[in-house]
């Protein structure tokens, strides 16, 4: 109970932090644009300390649940927008103490329950309200990001700019080119508007290979290496059919990317698939690239499953850590659930991608099926291993932004934003995965990221939230046509208002550092921190020290570099002398042994 | 070389230690012998040989070192693992090291490993060359590659030879003369005196009793131990004739805040016949006399009721209840002895089997059964700590020998509740006193690690076992030990195999008859010099007075990769993450006093 309530507290002040209004006459917190639906009794049955007296507020935002027992600070704060699934338990009839009442599926790894009086119709107007306000789509009523008022000292949405993103990356340069051909997704409706291509292949030759490429998602530039100028390049698969069709304007396409690089006699070309999958692919018109068609390419297969197969694995996840952690064989049912397999899988095919690259020995051209889930996976992350850049915060912003929101990963499908049919087989974790392994990494190089377990947490939390426009939607597209970017705040705007909360003390700036995590089983482990963190049981004993010395450690960083700096100054304003040089860190090293 | 001069005349008294039984730790005469470089040496080895071997040539059990040493030395090439490059050079044997000599033109420094850090050996000749892969106590894998078959096979007996001598005395710590080091420095740290005087310093129910000074009342019980005052050192010799081994009830720890302690002690001899001690049952109730008033007790027994009961056939048992009014027996069994090296062996064996590296790893940990034995142990110690600080209860520790499981118990129970034994000295002298002063036979237990090919006779990582649930309260509770990993790691090798004296023997007895204490150096002044600290601190520390509690939950444990797979991975990220700590922790200083101060044993640079 103790624990629990701690943990709420937690949260409670960080919705606080965030700038959220107080309600003064119900003492519930009320976001700008929030209003208030109903409120009612009920007795959620906490799975870890029994049934709890409380009262519930309903917002167009969250459920709210504050304890209305003395020995209890318990409270809940759940955003509408991580129900997946309401369901109600027990009938009018039902005996048995707290029997009857509403069964919450959440998206976040954890469910709710309450228990309502039998009499009158409550738990009917509780169900209705709930369903109306957690699956708005159902019902005609907007997304709360909609109405949403709240007001950030920075916009988030600035963060990401391609014009710019790409120069940074030395774009345009002699070998590609910045094309506008897809301005009004006419090309490509689930690409961004401006893509990087190679200089010899001309607007009409765009086209005629679109023809041959799932959902006409074409070979784009995502990376260049800065001094090997070897590309990572994604696409979908190609049109092969069972026919075995081939493409001239395909062939001859990737064989100009490969040739964008003087140095290389073969562009390699992964597959995430299984291979049997991708044979699979023939049957309904897809495929891959032959060896027959493609002269100059090798392919190679990465064995990451599809949608379906991630979507019941992290419920076998969810199965034994929620409410219940399986105590007498963890580790083999955890091994049962095939995460971390899966995790692994991924993990070493952006190993792959990252070592080809960086080792200069070939360009890498990356799809799957359609080039919006493992394939993004792959490149973000081999982008991720690549360049420093993109682990800074606003580096990784700018990763996400590009490879996953602009390039068409259907988020809304995949998360079901405020969508009723839970069911539907179109969702799955595979962005929840990507995030997973960036903070597998995280733990293996503790120095690299400029971001720590919070921000990656925080931006979970907000995937499913429908607070920010961030994930609505699935495309570039029809982000447009909603005009989300004017209508709706952007999650980086919370971030990065408050970057403090997000950083990583012991972050260490590299340039040019490939980072390669060992994607083994033995050195990946399960988050602990976040698909347990609902049980109070598995909390760490005491994570407020733990952050609070982390924030004294980066401010007494902050203060450090600033004095470096002052000193440097100083320094060389009197570089003549000798004897006031008391700056280098070398030289200062003797008295880290000082109070020994 | 004076010092060693003396030495050499020295003949030492042959075991006369338990009437009847004899020392294990096989003394022998060491008279002093020819060199054991027979071979002309390069003026690098003579350099080596005049740093390690300042002592007598090392003999062995009357025979010569140089008698085991089949050749002098070979071309090799030393492969170390992934991370580090192989190494080309002169390969050379001696009395208690593997050598090699990179040649003059090359950068590298000389290679040295210990042999008895070899824990078991294998070759293979192929052609006209051929392999040797050691595998080391501290869970390293190496490979040789000789040139000559001839050469390989005689390396090879020579290692096997040299690294599986049993006798003390002329082990490698009898020789080790580390420069800046003097004998005898750190050896009067952690006398049980030193605790005596802050547990009187908070109660005056205690004494420190000196039945013991000759070890004839317990072998494996240090000189001075503490007791209630209220009993005498007759009625504590009485009681050590009823516990297994001599080992009565002394104290381990005294918690202040409630006016408990915790004891240990081996089992009791009630033998079929349900045997009695009146001196016994009088020193538990002087016990809880002394304690708060209406203080209770529990026993916690480390093994099972079925076992406990079982142990009543030979010889053994345990307290009835209605000989010890005011005791409460507590029932948990921890596994200990050949299936917890077993359990090492496995763990070590899934551990380094590279071929399988995806499926079914998780599963084969489960098996390995280690993280559960780390569970038991720390859930084991929580309860202990728990009857003392929230029932207010007074504890005592066995299980049969009260040499193992026992000690484990109490000296997590202390960490769990004790602020200071979480401090480096603090934990220095938890070690001191709970495992090397109470008697844990170190030498029988780490006499091999996880690879030998030897039926396990006494060996069982007990202290391995420990290291690993500190490293999991560390790991919880990332502010509260003042050690890092650092420490644990090094603890952890010379506990197996080291140049200093403090891990040698099975006990005080021991130790006194080798003369561990005046010929040997202590590891505690080699840890505790300035150029170690920062491998061996933990940067995040600020003190918590509070007990800490771990989660003994199956997702709170983890593989210690640190220990199990720091052969197999790249250390340099977490060794940067470490680094980085220190840097932010040491620029705090920096930026704390504009003057900064630099200590006085502090070397200037």
């Amino acid at each position: 109970m103790v624990q629990e309530s701690v943990l709420n507290t937690n949260n409670f002040k960080k919705t606080s932090r965030d700038g959220v209004n107080w309600d003064l006459s119900e003492a519930v917190p009320r976001l700008p644009g929030e209003t208030h639906v109903a409120d009612k009794e009920v007795i959620y049955i906490c799975p870890f300390n029994g049934p709890i007296k409380g009262r519930v507020y309903i917002t167009n935002y969250r459920l709210y649940l504050r304890s209305l027992e003395t020995d209890s600070a318990l409270i809940l704060d759940v955003p509408l927008g991580v129900i997946s699934r309401i369901e109600k338990m027990g009938g009018a009839t039902s005996r048995g103490e707290n029997s009857y009442g509403l069964d919450i599926t959440c998206k976040d790894m954890r469910n709710l329950r309450f228990a309502l009086k039998q009499e009158g119709h409550s738990r009917r107007d509780m169900f209705e309200i709930l369903t109306r306000h957690a699956f708005p789509l159902a019902h005609s009523l907007p997304i709360f990001a909609f109405l949403n008022e709240e007001k950030f000292n920075v916009d988030g949405w600035m963060v990401y700019n391609p014009v710019e993103e790409y120069r940074r990356q030395g774009l345009p340069n002699h070998h590609w080119r910045i094309t506008f051909i897809n301005k009004c997704y006419e090309l490509c409706d689930t690409y961004p508007s401006l893509l990087v291509v190679p200089y010899r292949a001309s607007d009409e030759d765009l086209r005629r290979v679109a023809t041959f490429r799932s959902r006409n998602r074409i070979p784009v530039l995502s990376w260049i290496h800065p001094e090997n100028k070897t590309v990572i390049v994604r696409c979908s698969q190609p049109l092969v059919g069972m026919s075995g069709k081939r493409n001239k304007d395909d062939e001859k396409y990737l064989d100009v990317i490969r040739e964008t690089n003087r140095q290389i006699s073969k562009l390699t070309i992964y597959d995430a698939r299984p291979n049997v999958n991708a044979v699979a692919n023939k049957a309904t018109g897809g495929g891959y690239e032959s060896d027959d068609a493609y002269h100059n390419a090798e392919l190679f297969f990465l064995d990451i499953h599809n949608i379906h197969v991630m979507r019941e694995s992290l419920k076998k996840v969810k199965d034994i850590v929620y409410p219940n952690v399986e105590e007498s064989h963890w580790l083999s049912s955890l091994e049962s659930t095939h995460w971390l397999e899966h995790i692994k899988l991924v993990l070493t095919g952006a190993i792959q991608v990252a070592d080809k690259v960086s080792s200069g020995k070939s360009s890498v051209l990356v799809h799957c099926s359609d080039g919006w889930d493992r394939t993004a996976q792959l490149t973000s992350l081999a982008m991720l291993m690549l360049d420093s850049f993109y682990r800074s915060i606003e580096g990784f912003e700018i990763l996400v932004q590009k490879e996953w929101i602009s390039f068409g990963h259907k988020f809304a499908s995949r998360i079901g934003h405020g969508d009723k049919n839970h069911a539907d087989a179109d969702r799955s974790p595979i962005f929840l995965q990507f995030i997973d392994c960036v903070w597998q990494m995280s733990k293996q190089f503790p120095t690299a990221f400029e971001f720590n377990e919070q921000f990656l947490i925080t931006i979970l939390d907000h995937l499913y939230s429908c607070r920010f426009g961030t994930f609505l939607y699935n495309c570039e597209s029809a982000r447009e046509r909603q005009k989300v970017t004017e209508r709706t705040v952007s999650l980086w705007s919370l971030i990065n208002s408050n970057k403090d909360r997000f950083k990583n003390p012991f972050y260490t700036k590299e340039i040019n550092r490939v980072l390669y995590p060992v994607a083994s089983m033995r050195h990946l482990e399960l988050w602990v921190n976040y698909y347990i963190r609902w049980n109070p049981r598995i909390k760490q004993q005491q994570p407020n020290p733990v952050e609070q010395r982390y924030l004294e450690l980066l401010a007494l960083r902050d203060e450090y570099i600033k004095r470096l700096e002052e000193l440097q100054l100083a320094n060389s304003a009197k570089l003549s002398d000798p004897s006031t040089s008391p700056s280098s860190p070398s030289q200062m090293m003797p008295h880290v042994q000082t109070h020994f | 070389m004076p010092a060693t001069q003396s030495l050499k005349k020295r003949k030492i008294v042959s075991a006369s230690c338990d009437s009847g039984t004899s020392c294990p730790a096989g003394v022998a005469s060491c008279p002093a012998s020819s060199c054991p470089f027979r071979s002309p040496r390069s003026p690098r080895l003579k350099l080596l040989e005049s740093a390690l071997l300042l002592g007598p040539r090392p003999t062995a059990g009357g025979m010569e070192f140089s008698e085991l040493i089949r050749t002098g030395r070979a071309q090799a090439e030393l492969l170390r693992g992934p991370g580090a490059p192989p190494l080309r050079g002169t390969l050379c044997v001696t009395g208690h090291h593997l050598l090699l000599s990179p040649g003059p033109q090359a950068t590298s420094d000389l290679w040295l490993l210990l042999l008895r850090s070899v824990d078991s050996i294998e070759k293979r000749v192929a052609g006209d060359s051929g392999t040797i892969t050691l595998r080391c106590k501290d869970l390293r894998v190496l490979q040789l590659d000789i040139e000559g078959v001839e050469a390989t096979l005689d390396i090879a007996r020579s290692i096997e030879a040299l690294s599986s001598l049993e006798s003390v005395i002329t082990s490698f710590p009898f020789f080790y003369r580390p420069k800046g080091l003097r004998l005898g420095d750190a050896w009067h740290f952690h006398p049980p005196e030193h605790y005596y005087k802050r547990v009187a310093r908070e109660t005056n129910a205690w004494r420190l009793s000196e039945v013991n000074e000759d070890f004839s009342v317990c072998p494996s019980y240090p000189r001075a131990v503490i007791v209630p005052r209220a009993v005498d050192d007759d009625a504590l010799a009485r009681s050590a004739r009823f516990r297994q081994g001599g080992r009565f009830p002394v104290l381990s720890y005294h918690h202040a805040p409630s006016g408990t302690v915790l004891l240990r002690s081996s089992q009791p001899l009630t033998g079929p016949q349900k045997r009695r001690c009146a001196e016994d049952e009088e020193l538990l109730r002087a016990v809880l006399a002394g304690a708060r008033p209406g203080a209770r007790g529990f026993i916690v027994d480390t093994r099972s009721a079925q076992a406990a009961k079982q142990a009543r056939m030979t010889g053994g048992g345990t307290e009835a209840k209605a000989a010890y009014p005011g005791w409460k027996r507590l029932h948990r069994p921890m596994e200990r002895g050949r299936p917890l090296q077993e359990s090492f062996v496995r763990l070590v064996e899934a551990c380094g089997d590279l071929e399988q590296s995806m499926d079914r790893w998780l599963s084969r940990l489960e098996g390995c059964r280690w993280l559960a034995h780390v569970k038991e142990a720390l859930s084991t110690a929580c309860l202990a700590a728990q009857g003392m600080e929230r029932e207010g209860a007074c504890i005592l520790v066995h299980g049969a020998e009260g040499t193992d499981s026992t000690l484990l118990v109490t000296s997590l129970a202390q960490l769990i509740l004790d602020p200071l034994s979480r401090t480096m000295t603090g934990f220095q002298e938890l070690v001191e006193r709970e495992w090397i002063q109470a008697g844990h036979p170190f030498q029988l237990r780490c006499a091999h690690s996880a690879f030998s090919h030897a039926r396990p006779k006494h060996e069982a990582p007990t202290f391995l076992l420990f290291l690993d649930c500190v490293w999991q309260l560390g790991r919880q509770f990332p502010l509260s030990l003042e050690f890092g990993e650092g420490l644990l790691l090094a603890l952890f090798e010379h506990a197996y195999a080291s140049p200093f004296g403090t891990f040698l023997c099975n006990s005080e007895k021991e130790r006194c008859l080798c003369e561990v204490r005046t010929r040997t150096h202590s590891l505690w002044s080699g840890l505790n010099q300035p150029k170690e600290q920062r491998k061996l601190r933990n940067p995040l520390y600020v003190l918590n007075p509070l007990a800490i509690w771990p989660s003994v939950e199956p997702q709170s444990l983890r593989l210690w990769q640190g220990l199990f797979l720091r052969w197999t991975r790249p250390p340099e990220p977490s060794e940067a993450a470490w680094e980085k700590v220190w840097q932010i922790v040491t620029d705090k200083e920096k930026t704390e006093g504009s003057q900064p101060t630099v200590s006085a044993s502090e070397p200037q640079p």
